[in-house]
C-alpha cells in the first residue's frame, strides 16, 4: 500500500472519528436519538467551502462552518424539546433528507454540480491527505481532552443524569431543556467543523456526500464502538472506515457483510464492542487491573468500611 | 410556629379531569405533615403541582413568603424543595454513590459554566459519604443503581433529596412495595429526620405509619381536602371513615 | 385535469398507506421503527414475481409472497428484535440500527441472488384502459384500490373481531397491563410481524405491477418515506396511517404538478411531517406514550 493511499484512508478515518465523537455527545452522553448528523456535517462543509471559494481564510472558514452548523443545531435542540424519542429520530431523518434536497437544489451550494474547492495553502504548504490527517488528529486530541474534562465536570454529570432519567434530573436542579439544547449545539458544531475539513480535503463536495446513509454510518460507528464512551466512537470510526479495505476479499459481498455485522453487533453486544460492560472491554480491563490495580474510589472505601455489610 | 409553605386554592385540571380542585394547606417549619387519601385522590398530582412538574391551573403556592407556583421543577429544587418519587427513578447506569453526587450538584448546574467545575471534589465526596451513611446505603455505595433492590432504591431517593439540603422534603410513598422489615427501617429514618428538625411532607398509603410519624394529617379525596388535624382527630372523622370505607384498600 | 390528478394521488396514497401499514402494526406493539419493513416490501415484490412466473397466477403470487414474507417476519421478530428489546435499558436507536442492518442485508441479498437488473411483471389485465370524459383510469389502479380495500378490511376484521386482534389491541394499549391480564403478548407480536411483513410484501408486488418494474433498489425510497407516514398517522395507529398515506400521496402529486417548490417529490413527505410536528407534535391521530 503506498503512502498516498494510506493517508487517504487515514484522513477519512480521522474526519469520521470527529463526526462519531460529535454524534456521541448528543446520543451517547445526552441520550437524544439523532439520526441526521450528516445534515450538519453538510452545513459545515458547504459554509466553509463557500467562504474559501470566495477568498476567505481557511481557518476562518472552519470556524464559520462550526458556528453556522451549531446555530442550526441549537434550533434543532429547541425542536427536540417538543418531541419524544422516536418522533425525534424520525424528524432528524427528515431533516437529513430535506437538507440533502436543498444542497442539491440551491444555487449557493452549486446545485447538482456541487462545489469545487481549491486546497488551502498553509505556511507555504499545499494541504494534502497527510496534512488534513494531522490537522484532524490535532482536533481529535483537543476534543478528547475536552471530553475527559467534561465527564468529570458538573456539565458531564448533568448530561449523565438526563440520559438516565430526565424527571429525576429535574428533581435535583438540572435544567434539562438548557442542557439538551447545549448538547445539540456542541455536537452539531463539532460535526460542522468536521464538515469544513472534509470539504477542503475532498476538493469537491455534492449533496450525496451528506445523505442519510452517511448519518447511518456514523450512528453505526458509535453504536458498534460503544455509546457514551470516548474510546468507543474512535474505535468504531476506525473499524467502519477501514471495513471496505478489510472486506476487500469479500468484494461483492461487502454490503451484505456490513449489514450482517450491524445486526449481529446490536443483537449480541448492544453495549458495543468495547463499550462499558461489554465482555471484551471487561476482559481487557480485567487483564489491565491484574498488572495495575484499580485506584479505589470513595464509594469502594465506604463499602469496605462496613464489614459483612448486607448484600444487594 | 413559622409557616414554611402555604397553598391557596390550588387547582390542577387535565382537560375535563379535575385532579385537584381547590386545595388549601399550610405547612409549618419542623413539622411532619401527612397527606393521605384513597387511591386516585390526587396525592401525587398534588406533589407534582407543588414541585413544578405541572403548572397549576389556578391557585398559589407560597414558599417562604414568595409565590412560586409554576416555577419549573429544577428551580424548585434550588429553592430548597426536594421530592422523592413514588416509582423510584434511579440513574440506573450510575453507581449509588454517583447518584447521590449528581443530586449534590443541585446549585452547580448553571449551564456552560458547569463545564469548568469539577464534580467530585473532596467537599462533595465528604458530603455524599455522610448522607450515604445516614440513610444506610454504605454496603451498596459502589454498586450500579440498576443492580440493587427496591429497598435500597427507596433509600437512594431519600438520600438524593437530603443531599440537596432542602428546607422542605416531600416524600411520595417511601414505603410502597417494601417488606415489613424494610418499612420499619424507612420509618425509623423518617423519624430520625424529624427529630433533627427537618420539615417533611409525607404521602403514605400505609395508615398506621402515617399516624405514627406525622404531627398533622390532611385527607384528600377526589381532589379536595375532606379533613385535617392531628392523627387522633383524623382517625375519628366521619367523612374520612366514609372515604376509606368506600373503597377497597389494597 | 384536477380529477385526473386526484385519482392519481389517491392511487399512490393507498399504496403508501399499505406500505406503511406494516411498520405501523410493528410500532404499535414493539415500539420500534422497523426500516427493515422496506426490505420485506422488496423481498415480497421479488418472491411474488418468481411465483407469478412459475405458476402464471398472480393470485398465487400475492398469497405465496404474503405468507412467505410474513413467516420471515416472525422469524426475524423471534431471533432478532424480541431478544434486543428484552435487554434492559435499550436506547431507541439500537433496534433501529438492527433494522438498518437487516434492510441492507435484504437489498444486497436480492441484488446478489436475483441480479442487479430490473424485472417486469407484464401483467395482462382482462380489461382496457377506462376513459370517462377526460379522465383515464388504468386497470392497475383499480386493482390497487380493490386490494387495498380488501387488505384493510381483513386487517380491520382481524383487529376488531378476533381474539388475536383483541390481544393485539390490548398489547398496543398497555403491554404491562395486557401481560398482567393474561394476554399472550407473544402472539400479538407475531401477529404484528406476519401482518406487517405480509402487507409490505403485497405493497411491493402492487408497486411492481403499477410501474411494471422491480429492481433491488425498490425498497430505498419506502424505507424512509414510510417512517414519515407512520409518524404523521400518530405512530402505531392503523387508521391514522391510511389517512396519512393518502395525505402524502395528494401532497406529492399536487405540489409537484401545481407548484414549483425546490424540494424533490420524495422529500415532500418529510416537509409535511416537519411542519406538522412543529404545529401538532403528537401526530394527526393523537399520541401514544412510548418512550
Amino acid at each position: 500500500m503506498n503512502t498516498y493511499y494510506l493517508y487517504s484512508i487515514l484522513a477519512t478515518a480521522a474526519i469520521f472519528t470527529m463526526l462519531a465523537l460529535s454524534l456521541n455527545i448528543i446520543t451517547g452522553y445526552a441520550g437524544q436519538a439523532m439520526m441526521g448528523i450528516a445534515a450538519f456535517f453538510g452545513i459545515g462543509a458547504y459554509t466553509a467551502a463557500i467562504i474559501t471559494t470566495n477568498g476567505g481564510n481557511f481557518f476562518l472558514a472552519l470556524a464559520a462552518g462550526m458556528l453556522v452548523s451549531g446555530a442550526f443545531g441549537a434550533v434543532l435542540g429547541v425542536i427536540s424539546l417538543r418531541l419524544q424519542a422516536d418522533f425525534l429520530a424520525i424528524t432528524t431523518i427528515g431533516i437529513n433528507f430535506v437538507m440533502e434536497a436543498l444542497f442539491n437544489r440551491m444555487k449557493i451550494t452549486g446545485g447538482t454540480l456541487g462545489l469545487t474547492i481549491s486546497k488551502p495553502v498553509i505556511f507555504g504548504v499545499k494541504m494534502g491527505n497527510k496534512q488534513f490527517f494531522f490537522l484532524a488528529v490535532i482536533f481529535i486530541v483537543i476534543l478528547c481532552l475536552l471530553l475527559v474534562k467534561m465527564r468529570k465536570s458538573w456539565f458531564g454529570m448533568a448530561l449523565a443524569s438526563i440520559n438516565n432519567d430526565s424527571a429525576a434530573a429535574r428533581s435535583f436542579g438540572i435544567n434539562v431543556n438548557k442542557y439538551q439544547i447545549l448538547a445539540f449545539t456542541i455536537g452539531t458544531a463539532m460535526a460542522g467543523l468536521a464538515g469544513g475539513i472534509y470539504a477542503h480535503r475532498m476538493g469537491f463536495i455534492s449533496a450525496s456526500d451528506f445523505a442519510f446513509v452517511v448519518s447511518i454510518q456514523v450512528v453505526s460507528m458509535v453504536v458498534i464502538g460503544g455509546l457514551g464512551t470516548i474510546r468507543g466512537p474512535i474505535f468504531g470510526a476506525l473499524l467502519i472506515t477501514s471495513l471496505p479495505e478489510i472486506l476487500r476479499f469479500a468484494k461483492d459481498y461487502r454490503e451484505l457483510v456490513y449489514g450482517l455485522l450491524l445486526v449481529l453487533m446490536v443483537r449480541f453486544m448492544p453495549q458495543g464492542l468495547i463499550g462499558d460492560d461489554s465482555p471484551l472491554w471487561n476482559a481487557l480491563t480485567g487483564l489491565w487491573r491484574k498488572v495495575f490495580p484499580k485506584k479505589k474510589t470513595r464509594a469502594d472505601l465506604i463499602v469496605e468500611s462496613v464489614k459483612g455489610g448486607e448484600q444487594a | 410556629m413559622k409557616e414554611l409553605m402555604r397553598i391557596e386554592g390550588l387547582k390542577m385540571y387535565f382537560g375535563g379531569l379535575k385532579a385537584i380542585d381547590g386545595f388549601d394547606l399550610s405547612i409549618y417549619e419542623k413539622e411532619t405533615l401527612g397527606i393521605i387519601g384513597p387511591n386516585g385522590a390526587g396525592k401525587t398530582t398534588l406533589f407534582n403541582a407543588i414541585c413544578g412538574v405541572y403548572t397549576p391551573t389556578a391557585g398559589k403556592v407560597i414558599f417562604e413568603g414568595k409565590e412560586v407556583q409554576g416555577t419549573p421543577a429544577h428551580e424548585m429544587a434550588k429553592k430548597g424543595i426536594a421530592r422523592t418519587f413514588q416509582i423510584s427513578k434511579p440513574l440506573a447506569g450510575l453507581t449509588i454513590f454517583d447518584n447521590v453526587v449528581a443530586a449534590a450538584g443541585v446549585h452547580e448546574y448553571t449551564g456552560i459554566a458547569s463545564y469548568f467545575h469539577k464534580a467530585k471534589t473532596k467537599e462533595v465526596e465528604d458530603k455524599v459519604e455522610q448522607v450515604i451513611r445516614r440513610v444506610g446505603l454504605e454496603s451498596v455505595a459502589n454498586k450500579k443503581a440498576s443492580d440493587v433492590s427496591l429497598g435500597f432504591l427507596r433509600r437512594l431517593e431519600i438520600a438524593r433529596a437530603l443531599v440537596t439540603e432542602p428546607k422542605l422534603i416531600m416524600l411520595d410513598e417511601p414505603c410502597a412495595g417494601l417488606s415489613n422489615f424494610a418499612i420499619n427501617e424507612i420509618t425509623a429514618l423518617v423519624m430520625q429526620l424529624k427529630s433533627e428538625g427537618q420539615s417533611i411532607v409525607l404521602i403514605e398509603h400505609n395508615l398506621p405509619i402515617t399516624m405514627k410519624v406525622c404531627d398533622r394529617i390532611t385527607v384528600l379525596s377526589y381532589g379536595k381536602k375532606i379533613a385535617e388535624g392531628t392523627p387522633e382527630e383524623v382517625k375519628n372523622d366521619k367523612q374520612v371513615i366514609e372515604a376509606y370505607l368506600g373503597e377497597e384498600d389494597d | 385535469m384536477f380529477l385526473q390528478q386526484l385519482i392519481n394521488a389517491l392511487t399512490i396514497g393507498s399504496l403508501y398507506a399499505l406500505t406503511a401499514m406494516g411498520a405501523t402494526l410493528i410500532y404499535g406493539i414493539l415500539g420500534i421503527l422497523d426500516i427493515a419493513n422496506a426490505g420485506a416490501y422488496l423481498v415480497g415484490a421479488y418472491v411474488g414475481w418468481y411465483i407469478y412466473y412459475a405458476t402464471g397466477s398472480i393470485v398465487l403470487g400475492f398469497l405465496g409472497s404474503i405468507l412467505l414474507v410474513g413467516l420471515l417476519g416472525i422469524f426475524l421478530q423471534r431471533t432478532i428484535y424480541s431478544p434486543i428489546l428484552a435487554k434492559p435499558r435499550t436506547l431507541s436507536i439500537i433496534p433501529l440500527v438492527a433494522a438498518v442492518g437487516l434492510f441492507t442485508i435484504s437489498s444486497d441479498a436480492v441484488r446478489l441472488i436475483c441480479g442487479p437488473n430490473s424485472k417486469t411483471y407484464d401483467l395482462k389485465f382482462p380489461m382496457e384502459i377506462i376513459q370517462v370524459g377526460k379522465v383515464t383510469i388504468q386497470p392497475a389502479w383499480l386493482l390497487i384500490f380493490a386490494l387495498t380495500a380488501v387488505l384493510l378490511a381483513i386487517l380491520w376484521f382481524i383487529l376488531n373481531k378476533t381474539k388475536l386482534g383483541l390481544a393485539w389491541r390490548a398489547t398496543a394499549g398497555d403491554r404491562e397491563i395486557a401481560l398482567i391480564c393474561g394476554v399472550n403478548t407473544n402472539n400479538a407480536m407475531a401477529l404484528s410481524y406476519i401482518l406487517g411483513y405480509g402487507f409490505a410484501a403485497a405493497a411491493g408486488i402492487m408497486t411492481g405491477i403499477l410501474y411494471n418494474n422491480i429492481t433491488p433498489a425498490l425498497g430505498e425510497v419506502p424505507s424512509y418515506k414510510m417512517l414519515a407516514i407512520i409518524v404523521l398517522g400518530g405512530l402505531g395507529n392503523p387508521l391514522g396511517t391510511v389517512i396519512a398515506g393518502l395525505i402524502i400521496g395528494i401532497a406529492e402529486v399536487f405540489l409537484s404538478v401545481y407548484t414549483k417548490i425546490p424540494i424533490p417529490k420524495d422529500a415532500i413527505a418529510f416537509v409535511v411531517l416537519i411542519i406538522m410536528l412543529l404545529v401538532k407534535p403528537e401526530g394527526i391521530m393523537g399520541r401514544r406514550n412510548k418512550v
